[in-house]
């Protein structure tokens, strides 16, 4: 009898088992397939769409993980929507009750809707990679489907993907002109104050200077977080800002190989990589796939991580156009060298805060969340462009790395980096504690 | 204080309108309709890229005559009628060996020095070598001359004679694995060198330049002056991956190597289109500009011969062209072929680049006018091209500022993708004198590439021009090098030889076109 009842037990917590932890990888490879070459593609389009800068290509794995998320939440009995959770995100599109759906079609039709919208201005072959994938994949996941089925779940996928791209458009980033170089956007005047850095005409004004007024995801306003301002700018050789401008000139002349081979592995160039939050939706998509992680809890990673980082790289641009601080080259040609340069091309735009460190606390924060502190990783992003994998013994390490990776390629000081992943942490913690599971 | 710094900024203001008011602005015709001229760069998107022109004398007349990329239409060249300052006339030729499928453009050059003209035409698929027979009829001349033409997207090619050499080394540069039409990103082909073999009677096996990132323009130069000319290599970063600027060492008798950064050659990333070079300066050493999209680039040597460094200027100098200057279309230009001219005969080199929409990128400008910026006293450029009568809004690629009829004066001939290519008279009247000079000289490389011919100019400076085989945007040209001579009616030259020797300084007349040789004074060339 005992044997039995032993029996029983073990049945029955398989059997919760097997129920609550959802389709995994190992059980659906097609639904693996479906994120893994959408993700995959819309890393190149990020690389490829000349208005996709950091903070554009942040929002868009933003909305992406969000769209994601509520295409499989919609079919889950475990997981519940973010409507309601995110600002101005309203209740989406539900299942008709009793009827089938395919999980595998929503998401691809959602991507295929979304895909085509926010990578409308790709260039002629971005147009024709989203075309050739989205043909190749539906007739993939259709494949063997009911026809009913089929066109029920092609709807479901698109409405949810309108209904994204319809919360999308008046958050303030929808619409990016001239590259994101506002042209009369009037320059702070003063010493203290950025600068253009380079010869590109475009660039004499610095990018997007009114990201960090748009709509934030997770975190309710953009002052929720505490942004300490940098030190005092002084031109004075015993004081502490100066002290920080050497430590970068110093720093910059003295790389070791490692310190070089970092500050390399995370330039995240627009245009020329996945930009900051491409890497990291990049490390997310590595070990969701190591891993073969479920389907559920690989949504909920995506939409977490694409929210923080979207967070993230709108505080990091409130915080640059309040302080309006000048770069490490600027003052270091001013009053150290006047021909010192950085190793890594200076972003145009200011200093203070590093978006990178911003963006690579809120990660930290998420991840470790989602995956437990001291999680080892191998981040393989920079493999195609020639750059050796990089391991890591937690995500703060890596985030810790990313961060000081900024003063090595001399393009900001330690206390933008610093306090940037302070901020970001803290921007993190709002998009770990949305809560997904019902 | 205030008072200071107000009056030096009223004469710096002064100054600058006194130069712009001095620069002449030259004038151009449209004479397409009734040039001749009718030929349309087609195809979707292998020929998204191309779209050259060739100049170069191909009956001996000395008259340039027009070889221009059809892509999925057929090339053709087109002979030159045109009486000495006269409109521009041309003629399609027929027969000639030259009505190539597939071509997306071609560079002249006398592979053999046997005194006539050869083509390289580059193409989709196999590229092509064409020895000249003259009369404008070619032959092809891959098998006999073991030229390995690959089977590639053939975009950009340039070749230089190596020390001992009779035969040139040739450089074939392409773009993107056309196997991988969905997603090419990351697909770049290998560029390729051939080197003569050792009976310097046809070629050896090819010589991959690896890595390879999707190239548009290819360019030996003497950089530095040291006699022996590096592969520049522009690269178009919307493909590569891990990719940049490159140049190579192509030193005599060793492999090709790239100049790394520890010697000084910086990490540059664009959408690299097309190079032009030219000592803008004075400085002896040649400049290069850098078509791309949105900002183009403007390089200056920076730290001096020993090192290959170079300094952006095109923000300050005015040459950055980013957007259009005319039509209103405010999004980001296209910059494809370019080239340094001098097109006033003022002395100072212009710059023109050819302008165009890939296909219908919306982040781009789709009304995209071809810019011609003068060169000012000071250094610094001014557009010019509308004044000029040069506007036009169709999607251009290669080009050549090239004197079509002989008169001293630059025309201009332009190819634009599904639309007809476009020429244009230079019919200014108000220009400088000016000096046109051939280059020959007896052995294998019978038009000095690798020269560098230097005139004096009357403010005691020296123009410098190199004379050489490739960049821009697949397109090239031949024959006489021109100089504007401003005021001058007579001025002195000399030619430092591919071999290193140094001509003596010739006096010559302004307004004149004249044949230089080592052994000989300059020889005044008189049409036929």
């Amino acid at each position: 009898m005992k044997l039995l009842q032993r029996i029983v037990v073990i049945l029955a917590l398989l059997a919760v088992v097997l129920f609550n932890s959802g389709p995994s990888f190992a059980d659906a490879q097609t639904t693996q397939e479906v994120i893994l070459r959408w993700y995959g593609l819309i890393n190149g389009l990020v690389r490829h769409t000349p208005t996709y800068s950091p903070p554009v290509a942040a929002r868009a794995f933003a909305y992406l993980g969000v769209m994601s998320y509520e295409a499989v939440a919609s079919g889950s009995d475990n997981l519940q929507t973010l409507a309601g959770q995110l600002n101005g995100l309203k209740p989406l599109p539900k299942r008709e009750a009793g009827k089938e759906y395919n999980n595998d079609i929503v998401l691809n039709a959602a991507l295929v809707s979304f895909t085509q919208v926010f990578f409308e201005n790709t260039g002629p072959f971005g147009l024709k990679a989203m075309t050739a994938l989205g043909e190749q994949m539906t007739t993939k996941v259709s494949a063997g489907v009911a026809p009913d089925v089929v066109e029920r779940s092609v709807a479901h996928g698109k409405a949810i993907a309108t209904a994204i791209i319809d919360w999308s458009k008046n958050d303030g980033g929808a619409v990016i002109k001239n590259m994101g170089f506002t042209e009369n956007y009037k320059m702070k005047v003063g010493p203290q104050y950025w600068v253009p850095t380079n010869q590109q005409a475009l660039q004499q004004v610095p990018l997007l200077p009114g990201w960090g007024n748009n709509r934030t995801f997770a975190i309710p306003k953009i002052s929720a977080c505490e942004l300490k301002p940098p030190i005092p700018y002084s031109e004075k050789k015993s004081s502490a800002f100066y002290k920080e401008a050497y430590e970068v000139y110093d720093a910059g002349n003295h790389l070791t190989e490692d310190q070089r081979a970092l500050a390399i592995f995370w330039s995240d160039d627009p245009l020329l990589t996945l930009t900051p939050a491409g890497h990291g939706v990049s490390i997310a998509l590595q070990i969701l796939k190591r891993d073969n992680v479920d389907l559920e809890k690989s949504v909920d990673v995506l939409a977490r991580l694409g929210v923080a980082q979207a967070d993230a790289m709108i505080g990091a641009w409130h915080a640059k156009y309040i302080y309006g601080l000048l770069r490490p080259v600027t003052y270091i040609q001013r009053h150290i060298d006047k021909k010192w340069e950085s190793l890594l091309i200076t972003p145009p735009f200011p200093d203070y805060l590093s978006g990178h460190s911003v963006q690579a606390g809120s990660l930290s924060v998420v991840m470790t969340k989602e995956f437990g502190d001291n999680f080892a990783f191998e981040d393989k992003t920079g493999e195609s462009d020639g750059l050796a994998a990089r391991h890591f013994a937690s995500f703060n390490d890596a985030a810790q790395e990313a961060a000081m990776s900024r003063l090595y390629g001399g393009i900001h000081y330690r206390g933008a980096i610093e306090n940037g992943l302070i901020y970001g942490r803290c921007i993190g913690q709002y998009a770990s504690a949305l809560k997904t599971r019902r | 204080m205030f008072k200071i710094c107000l009056s030096a900024s009223l004469l710096f203001l002064g100054t600058a309108a006194l130069a712009q008011a001095g620069v002449v602005v030259p004038h151009f015709a449209d004479e397409t309709a009734n040039s001749g001229i009718h030929s349309i760069y087609k195809g979707d998107w292998q020929y998204m890229v191309g779209g050259g022109v060739a100049a170069f004398d191909c009956n001996g007349d000395g008259f340039p005559d027009l070889f221009i990329a059809g892509g999925e239409n057929k090339a053709k060249l087109f002979v030159n009628k045109s009486k000495r300052g006269g409109a521009l006339k041309f003629e399609e030729a027929t027969s000639t060996g030259l009505e190539f499928d597939r071509a997306t453009g071609a560079y002249p050059i006398d592979i053999d020095g046997d005194g006539i003209m050869d083509l390289v035409v580059m193409r989709v698929g196999e590229s092509q070598v064409m020895r000249g027979l003259g009369d404008c009829k070619f032959a092809a001349a891959n098998t006999s001359w073991n030229v390995d033409g690959g089977d590639a997207w053939g975009t950009a090619f340039s070749a230089t004679w190596e020390k001992g050499n009779t035969m040139p080394t040739l450089a074939f540069g392409t773009y993107i694995d056309r196997k991988f039409e969905d997603e090419p990103w990351g697909h770049c082909t290998d560029n390729w060198m051939l080197r003569p073999n050792d009976k310097q009677d046809g070629y050896g096996p090819r010589i991959a330049l690896k890595p390879s990132f999707c190239t548009l323009s290819m360019l030996f130069t003497d950089w530095n002056r040291s006699g022996t000319q590096s592969l520049r290599v522009s690269n178009d970063r919307e493909y590569y991956e891990g990719g940049q600027e490159q140049m190579w060492h192509v030193d005599a008798g060793e492999a090709p190597r790239l100049y790394s950064e520890g010697e000084g050659w910086k990490y540059v990333r664009l959408w690299g289109m097309g190079i032009a070079t030219a000592d803008i300066n004075n400085s002896g050493f040649p400049s290069y500009f850098l078509s791309s999209m949105a900002d183009q680039r403007m390089q200056l040597l920076s730290d001096g011969a020993a090192k290959p460094t170079y300094k952006e200027a095109q923000f300050a100098m005015g040459t950055s062209a980013q957007r259009p200057y005319a039509g209103g279309d405010e999004r980001s230009s296209t910059g494809w072929h370019t080239q340094f001219e001098d097109v006033n005969n003022d002395g100072l080199y212009d710059l023109f680049i050819a302008k165009g929409n890939v296909d219908k990128m919306p982040d781009f400008a789709s009304k995209d006018p071809n810019n011609l910026l003068l060169q000012k006293p000071d250094g610094n450029f001014m557009e010019s091209g509308e004044k000029a009568g040069i506007l036009s809004y169709r999607n251009h690629r290669g080009a050549q500022l090239v004197d079509l009829n002989l008169d001293g004066k630059l025309d201009l001939v332009v190819v634009a993708r599904r639309e007809n290519a476009e020429v244009w008279r230079n019919v200014s009247n108000d220009l400088g004198h000016f000096l046109e000079v051939k280059l020959v000289e007896d052995g294998g490389n019978r038009n000095a590439i690798g020269a560098w011919v230097e005139v004096k100019e009357a403010n005691g400076k020296t123009m410098n021009r190199e004379n050489f085989v490739g960049g821009g945007h697949v397109s090239g040209k031949s024959g006489f090098l021109h100089f504007g001579l401003a005021s001058e009616t007579a001025t002195q030259i000399r030619v430092i030889w591919p071999d290193g020797t140094k001509g003596e300084w010739q006096d010559v007349a302004a307004d004149k076109f004249y044949e230089l040789s080592k052994s000989a004074p300059p020889k005044e060339w008189v049409a036929k």
